[in-house]
């Protein structure tokens, strides 16, 4: 390969699977606004949540973060959960901007909270795994950027197994497309919400976990994927899954390409300028049918 | 956005003055806590400045610290010699309130592209794009030169303002105190006017408006260039108040979300929720400072909760409904 096509497949390898980041974060996002038409202001929050647990097991207890997985995913589901019955239930049907509003509060909760309780300092894991990369085909890959993506791959398969194989996932399916009649079928919509919500922090904390080998984690680290997160499901379509996926491979190349060919210091800033066209240009998401403005 | 009966819950002018005569004697009292004065001051003004947007069009934005770090920047660069003179090639600094008005300008220009380009999304889609928007200038700020990069920029010594000196606190807290009194008069004379009317119309019930012929689109864009000018208004304020800042401070999105927060919390339905809202916050922000240090927006956190929860008027729209229940009864 000459050097141009190898950098541009090695620049490609990589926002694929930064993408595949932003897609587990952006799915949990869409879960939530597909069933309840909740916007959580509280995503990158929960995302930061996640990386603070794996990061204190890993200094008092010394366990790998992906072990940690099995205790994070848990705490994620069960906070989840809890912030859907306790207080966003509460709102009744009372709009969308009220809704919008409490999750801003919550997650100004949780980051300051972390902020409390951690300290501002950005901190790091050092596992040996964490700057390793290895070879293939003449590109480099980090080694926990493609368990990252192949972490995403797996969390999405299981999420599609849990809506298209089980009774519950019928329950949120059915919620998602008429809540109204979903109850009047006898599905427990509160519920199903709740355990929706729930999965849509768990993916959060997920992501969160998976990204503490790659970045430093600090309490604000969640403002900037909350973000992300709005883009890749407004890229996908609100509330449209597989939409969500594409969303997050496509930001993860924009970002990877701009930060390459043009500016690394506009690297943000690349994913928002689509984000904004397409807002404009196509609010249903580039993959979206028939959704009206709300 | 909410469709519930505000017309009722407009608070009367006497309230503003009376307020505003709080407010001018407080040097007098609590000469040595100006700091204190000042910023709360600077604070009350830009909920008011956001509420005219916020509340009276409806349309939350949560980029406003763009809007207020365009007054900032632009007071400050123009004052500066190194930088003005090579700008627009003009001959050396401009005078502070000559850089005020260009900041102003610049915001309603921006709010001009930003609000027409916007103003067809509703909802939680116009908030995201708010956010877009203020971040992509906070990136621009940061990595162009004339922003002074993540340092930032110090404010030069200014030049007398009729026979003042800018940096003394005391003048200060005049200026904060023109920015409120010029916010309060503009909401006041913005409820009785075409204009208001047409932006309650419009908040409440976008399609019926334009089947009255209103066209919101244009009404929303009149009250955010308004909303946009106030608050680069009081971006150049603080600048002076500051002396210097840094990209950090002004322009993150921590700072469009408190100002945001202050109205909503005070009460988008009243004329005087924000100011209420701005001096209950800078209180408990005070009164926390020394357990919660720099995780002040916790505070912030649990009252928005509490707001969405309790009293989604706000706390003066907890107040009037207590009082008119009291009424009720008997």
């Amino acid at each position: 390969m000459d050097p141009n096509t190898q950098a541009l497949v090695q620049t490609l390898a990589q926002g694929l699977l930064t993408g595949g980041i932003y897609a587990l974060i952006g799915t949990g996002l869409s879960l939530i606004f597909g069933v309840m038409r909740v916007i959580n202001f509280a995503h990158g929050d929960f995302l930061a949540v996640g990386m603070f647990i794996a990061l204190f097991l890993f200094q008092r207890l010394h366990l790998d973060p992906y072990l940690s997985l099995l205790i994070a995913a848990p705490i994620g589901f069960g906070l989840g959960y809890l912030v859907q019955r306790f207080l966003l239930a509460r709102l009744g049907d009372r709009l969308e901007s009220s809704s919008m509003l409490a999750t801003l509060g919550i997650g100004l909760i949780l980051s300051n909270g972390l902020l409390l309780g951690f300290g501002a300092q950005p901190q790091s894991i050092n596992v040996a795994y964490a700057t390793k990369t290895f070879a293939l085909g003449g590109i480099q890959i980090s080694l926990p950027l493609l368990i990252a993506g192949l972490g995403t791959v797996l969390a999405i398969v299981l999420l599609n197994l849990f809506l298209y194989r089980t009774e519950l996932g019928r329950a949120v399916r059915a919620t998602a497309q008429n809540p109204l009649g979903a109850e009047l079928q006898g599905v427990n919509t509160n519920w199903v919400q709740a355990v929706v919500f729930g999965l849509g922090v768990a993916f959060a904390v997920v992501a969160g976990v998976l990204l503490l080998p790659l970045l430093y984690a600090f309490p604000t680290v969640g403002e900037n994927y909350t973000l992300k997160a709005f883009v890749v499901t407004v890229l996908g379509g609100l509330g449209n899954l597989p939409g969500a996926i594409a969303g997050g491979l496509i930001l993860g190349i924009i970002e990877s390409l701009g930060a390459y060919y043009l500016s690394n210091n506009y690297r943000d800033a690349y994913g928002l300028v689509v984000f904004l066209v397409v807002l404009l240009l196509r609010p249903e998401g580039l993959f979206g049918r028939t959704v009206k403005r709300v | 956005m909410i469709s519930r009966p505000r017309a009722l819950t407009y608070g009367n002018v006497w309230l503003s003055v009376i307020l505003l005569a709080v407010m001018a004697l407080y040097p007098f009292v609590f000469g040595k806590a100006m700091n204190f004065g000042v910023s709360t001051l600077l604070l009350a003004g830009f909920a008011m400045s956001w509420n005219i947007l916020g509340g009276w069009a409806g349309q939350l934005s949560l980029g406003h610290a763009a809007l207020l770090g365009i007054g900032a920047y632009t007071v400050t660069l123009f004052a500066i010699p190194e930088r003005a003179p090579a700008w627009l090639g003009l001959a050396g600094p401009v005078a502070p309130w000559w850089g005020t008005l260009i900041g102003m300008g610049l915001a309603a220009l921006l709010a001009l592209v930003w609000g027409w380009l916007t103003f067809g999304l509703r909802g939680s889609y116009f908030v995201l794009s708010s956010i877009a928007v203020a971040l992509i200038i906070r990136l621009v700020v940061i990595n162009e030169d004339f922003g002074g990069g993540a340092e930032g920029l110090f404010m030069p010594d200014l030049p007398k303002l009729f026979g003042l000196d800018l940096f003394d606190r005391k003048v200060e807290y005049g200026l904060a105190f023109f920015f409120v009194a010029l916010t309060l008069l503009v909401t006041h004379m913005l409820r009785r006017s075409r204009l208001g009317y047409a932006l309650q119309a419009v908040r409440e019930d976008e399609d019926g408006a334009r089947a009255l012929g209103i066209d919101p689109r244009r009404m929303k864009l009149a009250a955010f260039v308004i909303s946009a000018m106030l608050t680069a208004l009081g971006g150049s304020i603080y600048a002076i108040y500051l002396q210097a800042f840094e990209p950090h401070t002004l322009l993150e999105l921590p700072l469009s979300v408190q100002i945001a927060l202050m109205a909503i919390i005070g009460g988008r339905s009243s004329i005087q929720g924000p100011i209420i809202g701005a001096l209950l916050l800078a209180i408990f922000g005070e009164v926390f400072r020394n357990i919660f240090a720099n995780a002040n927006l916790l505070i912030y956190g649990v009252l928005i909760l509490a707001v969405t929860l309790f009293a989604p008027d706000g706390l003066v729209g907890l107040f009037k409904r207590r009082g008119s229940k009291l009424g009720a009864n008997r």
